[in-house]
C-alpha cells in the first residue's frame, strides 16, 4: 500500500485511520522538497527577526524598551491620579519606562525652560493653557495627531472642548495640546455665617460686586483695628490669583489688557472701572484686610476654610480639603458654592483656566508616538478621574458629566456653569510680566494708598516695556 | 647600602657615568631640555595648583566672563543668544522697577551694614567688658547664625503679620496695629532690622576676637591717667579695632550687596516694589520673563557695586598692613 493510499483509506474509513501507521519511508525528491521548504521558513523567520527592529516603533510598542521622561505639577489630588495611570499604562506596557517627575505650579515654567535650554527637558509635560503662547512662541511643542488621542476627526476634537482653549491650543488646524481639567471660579459661601447675621445663604447670596460689598459689610466682625472675620477675601499673595480675580472684571468692564496693536490699555476707562470695583470690598466697604494675606502668604481659601471670612472666590474645593482643614463646616455641610458676582447682576462669569498634556518637539518620533498613547491611556477612564480628582471637572463635554457620582456631587451645576462660563487668562508672551505688574497695582493701590490711575499707568508702562522687548527679540 | 641600592634606581645625571642603567635612560631622554632644580620645584608648584586654578577657570571665572557677554545679548534660554550690544544697558536706564530696585539696594545696603556694625560691636562689647549674663548669652545669639535662612523669613513672617506676636508685645503701649511687611514705608527698615538680627552675632565673634587682641595694658594706663570709659573707648578701642571695624563694613555690605532670599520670602519685594532689590530683580528677570541677557546686564551691575566696596576693602587691608610693618 502506498502512502497516498493509506492517506485515501483513512479519509474514508476511521478504522484505517486509527490503525498504527507502517513505518514508511518517503520518496528521495519529496524529503527533498520538505527540506528546501523547511529552510526557506526558517530563513523567512530570521529574516523577519533581523528586520523587525527596522520596522515602524508603533508595531514594536510592546516589545522595544523605551524611556520616556514627563512632568507635571504638585497637588494633593492631581498629581497621585495622574501618576497612578501612569504606572498603570507602565504595567500594560512593560517596554515603557515612564522617569515621572513633578514640581511646584510656579517652579514648573521656570524648570521646563531651564530644561530646554540645557537639552534636559522631558519628552511630555502638563501645562497651564495660559503658557502654552509662550511654548508655542519658541516652537517647543510638537502637534498632536487627534486620532491617536482617540477622536476620529479633527473637527471632533474641537467640538468636544470650550471655544476658548480650542481657539488657544490649535494653531492652523494643528492640535498642541490635550487638554485634562478645565474650571472656573464660584463664590464659596459660608452658610452659617449668613443665618447668623440675618442673610438667607441662597436668596442674598451677591449677584453683583456692589451687593457682595453690602452683604461682605454685614458679615464682618471686628475689635478694634483687628478683624476676627472678613465678609469676603480676594487672594492678595501671587501675581497668578490677581490675574485671576482681577481678568473677569476688567472684561465685563468692557476693558482688555491689550489693544489691537499690542498696546497695553489697562489704564484706560473701562480697567480704571474694573479696579475701583476690585479695590472697593476694601476702600468703599471695609469689609477685608489686604494686609494679612500677604504677610503671612497661606494657601488661597485659608481663611475661608479656617473660617475668619464668610465668602472667598474660589476654583472648584475638594471635599478632602475641607474635611481637613475644618471637620465642623465638612460634618455639618454649612457651605455652598454659588456663582459669582458681576459688574451687572445675574451676567457674572470668572476666569477659567486648564491643565494640558503636551508633547516636546524635541521629542524622537517614536517617543510622541507612545506619549500618545500614554495620553489616551490616562483620559480613557473618566469615572476614575472624577473619583480621584472631584470636584476638578473635566475640560472634554463627552463622556463624564453624565456619570452618576458626577450628577450627585453638590453644587456640580454651578462647577460646571463657572466653567462654561468663564473668560480665560489672556494670551500674551509677556503673560508673566503683566500678571506682575498687575499685582503690583493692586498692592500699591491697596496697601499704599496710590491713586488708582497712576498706579495702573505704571504698570501699562511696565507690560509696553515688555511687549517692546518680546518684539525685539 | 640600602641608601646605595635605591640610588642605583633614580636616574641622577651626575651618577649617570657610573651607573649603566641610569646612563641609558639619560641617553633614551636627550631631546629633554636640561631643567635645572629650582626651575623644576617652580614647575612642580605650577603643576600642583593648576587643577585648582584651571577650576576656578570653569566654574568661576567662566561663568562670570560668560555672563557679562550674555549681557549683551538677548537670550530667552529656549533660542540662541542674539547680540544686541548695549541695548540691555540702554533699557535698564529707562526702566522704573531697576532704578527703584538700585535705590533700595543701596539703602538696604547702606542700613544692614551699620546696624550689622554697631550692633555686633555693642554684643561684642557687652561680652568682653562683663556685662552680667552676656557671656552665657554669647551661644544663644550665635544660635541665629546656625538657623537655616528659609526658617528665620518664615518664623519673622509670621512674627511680623499685623496682628502677630510683635505687635502683641506692643499692645501695652496702645500700638494694637502695624502692618510691619504691608506698608511701603515700614517694609524696607523691617528687612533690615530682621537682617541685623541674622547676622550680627556673627560679627560679633569678629569683634570679640579684635577687641581681646588690644593688651590690657593700654586700659590700665589710660585708667591710672585719670580716663574714664567713654575717652577710653573712643581713644583707645576705637583706634586699634579699626581694621577690624572696616573688615566688617566691607564684609557685611558685600553680604547685603548679595542678599535675596530675606526679601523674597518675607515681603515678595513688595508692597509695590518697595522691597525689591537687584538680586531679586535678576532672578525675575532671567526666570520668569525668560531675559537673561537682560538678567545678566542687571548681574553686571551688581557686580560693578560690589568691585567698589572690594576695591575699597583691598586698600584698607593694604593700609592696615602698612601701619602695623611700620
Amino acid at each position: 500500500m502506498s502512502q497516498l493510499e493509506i492517506a485515501n483509506a483513512a479519509a474514508v474509513d476511521p478504522v484505517v485511520a486509527a490503525s498504527p501507521t507502517p513505518a514508511l519511508q518517503p520518496p528521495a525528491d519529496e524529503l527533498a522538497a520538505r527540506r528546501r521548504k523547511f529552510i526557506l521558513a526558517t530563513g523567512a523567520l530570521g529574516l523577519g527577526a533581523a528586520t523587525a527592529p527596522l520596522s515602524r516603533r508603533t508595531y514594536a510598542q510592546g516589545k522595544a524598551p523605551m524611556n520616556v521622561a514627563f512632568w507635571m505639577f504638585e497637588n494633593p489630588q492631581q498629581r497621585p491620579w495622574v501618576h497612578k495611570r501612569v504606572k498603570m499604562y507602565m504595567e500594560k506596557n512593560p517596554n515603557v519606562k515612564v522617569d515621572f517627575q513633578a514640581f511646584t505650579l510656579s517652579d514648573l515654567g521656570k524648570k521646563l525652560s531651564v530644561g530646554f535650554a540645557t537639552g534636559t527637558a522631558p519628552e511630555g509635560f502638563i501645562t497651564g493653557d495660559w503658557l502654552v503662547p509662550t511654548w508655542l512662541s519658541k516652537g517647543l511643542l510638537a502637534p498632536l495627531d487627534v486620532v491617536k488621542l482617540g477622536y476620529p476627526t479633527m473637527k471632533a476634537y474641537t467640538d468636544d472642548y470650550p471655544p476658548a482653549f480650542v481657539e488657544g491650543a490649535v494653531i492652523k488646524g494643528k492640535a498642541y495640546a490635550f487638554p485634562l481639567w478645565f474650571y472656573g471660579f464660584s463664590n464659596y459661601i459660608n452658610t452659617r455665617h449668613f443665618k447668623e447675621v440675618g442673610l438667607d445663604p441662597i436668596k442674598d447670596a451677591p449677584q453683583t460686586y456692589e451687593q457682595l460689598g453690602e452683604v461682605a459689610k454685614r458679615l464682618v466682625i471686628k475689635e478694634g483695628n483687628k478683624f476676627v472675620r472678613q465678609g469676603f477675601k480676594f487672594a492678595m499673595h501671587s501675581s497668578t490669583w490677581t490675574m485671576i480675580q482681577f481678568n473677569p472684571i476688567l472684561a465685563q468692564c468692557g476693558g482688555a489688557y491689550f489693544d489691537k496693536a499690542g498696546k497695553c490699555t489697562v489704564n484706560n476707562a473701562a480697567g480704571i472701572k474694573a479696579m475701583t470695583i476690585r479695590t472697593s470690598i476694601v476702600k468703599q466697604h471695609g469689609a477685608e484686610d489686604p494686609a494679612d494675606s500677604i504677610a503671612t502668604n497661606p494657601l488661597p481659601g485659608m481663611d475661608w476654610l479656617k473660617e475668619r471670612n464668610s465668602m472667598f472666590l474660589s476654583h472648584p474645593l475638594p471635599l478632602a480639603a475641607i474635611k481637613s482643614q475644618n471637620q465642623k463646616m465638612f460634618d455639618e455641610r454649612y457651605f455652598r458654592a454659588a456663582r459669582a458676582p458681576g459688574v451687572e447682576a445675574g451676567k457674572g462669569f470668572t476666569t477659567s483656566y486648564g491643565f494640558n498634556f503636551v508633547v516636546s518637539a524635541r521629542a524622537p518620533k517614536d517617543k510622541q508616538e507612545v506619549l500618545h498613547d500614554m495620553y489616551r491611556f490616562i483620559m480613557s477612564d473618566p469615572a476614575d478621574a472624577w473619583t480621584d480628582t472631584a470636584p476638578f471637572p473635566l475640560a472634554r463635554k463627552s463622556g463624564w458629566s453624565d456619570i452618576p457620582e458626577v450628577k450627585a456631587f453638590a453644587d456640580i451645576d454651578e462647577i460646571l456653569d463657572a466653567r462654561d462660563r468663564g473668560v480665560f487668562h489672556p494670551r500674551t508672551i509677556v503673560f508673566s510680566e503683566l500678571a506682575d505688574a498687575m499685582h503690583k497695582a493692586v498692592q500699591k493701590i491697596l496697601l499704599s494708598n496710590q491713586d488708582i490711575k497712576t498706579a495702573l499707568n505704571e504698570a501699562a508702562a511696565e507690560v509696553d516695556r515688555a511687549s517692546a522687548a518680546a518684539k525685539k527679540a | 647600602m640600602i641608601n646605595a641600592d635605591l640610588g642605583s634606581t633614580v636616574a641622577k645625571p651626575s651618577r649617570a657615568g657610573r651607573n649603566p642603567a641610569a646612563g641609558r635612560v639619560r641617553a633614551s631622554r636627550k631631546w629633554l631640555p636640561r631643567i635645572d632644580f629650582r626651575r623644576r620645584i617652580q614647575l612642580w608648584g605650577m603643576a600642583l595648583v593648576l587643577p585648582a586654578i584651571l577650576f576656578f577657570m570653569v566654574f568661576k571665572f567662566g561663568p562670570m566672563a560668560w555672563a557679562v557677554g550674555l549681557s549683551f545679548t538677548s537670550y530667552d534660554m529656549l533660542s540662541a543668544p542674539a547680540y544686541v550690544g548695549l541695548e540691555n544697558y540702554e533699557a535698564l536706564l529707562a526702566d522704573t522697577v531697576f532704578r527703584e530696585s538700585l535705590v533700595n539696594t543701596f539703602v538696604y545696603i547702606a542700613g544692614s551694614t551699620l546696624l550689622i556694625t554697631v550692633a555686633g560691636l555693642a554684643l561684642a562689647l557687652a561680652i568682653a567688658t562683663g556685662v552680667p549674663g552676656a557671656r552665657h548669652s554669647m551661644m544663644a545669639m550665635f544660635l541665629t547664625n546656625l538657623m537655616p535662612l528659609i526658617a528665620v523669613c518664615l518664623v519673622w513672617r509670621f512674627l511680623l503679620h499685623p496682628h502677630g506676636l510683635v505687635t502683641q508685645l506692643l499692645l501695652p503701649f496702645g500700638i494694637d496695629r502695624v502692618d510691619w511687611l504691608t506698608d511701603s514705608r515700614i517694609a524696607m527698615p523691617m528687612i533690615i532690622l530682621v537682617t541685623v538680627w541674622r547676622f550680627a552675632p556673627y560679627f560679633m565673634i569678629v569683634f570679640l576676637a579684635g577687641l581681646l587682641a588690644i593688651p590690657p595694658d593700654y586700659y590700665e594706663a589710660a585708667e591710672i591717667d585719670g580716663a574714664n570709659a567713654l575717652r577710653r573707648f573712643w581713644l583707645i578701642t576705637i583706634p586699634l579695632l579699626a581694621p577690624t571695624i572696616f573688615f566688617v563694613v566691607v564684609v557685611s555690605a558685600l553680604l547685603s550687596a548679595r542678599i535675596f532670599l530675606m526679601p523674597y520670602i518675607i515681603t515678595g519685594g513688595g508692597p509695590g516694589n518697595a522691597t525689591r532689590v537687584l538680586s531679586m530683580l535678576i532672578y525675575e528677570t532671567g526666570f520668569s520673563y525668560f531675559k537673561m541677557g537682560r538678567a545678566a546686564a542687571i548681574s553686571v551691575v551688581l557686580f560693578g557695586i560690589m568691585m567698589v566696596f572690594t576695591f575699597v576693602q583691598m586698600r584698607i587691608s593694604q593700609r592696615g598692613e602698612q601701619v602695623y610693618t611700620a
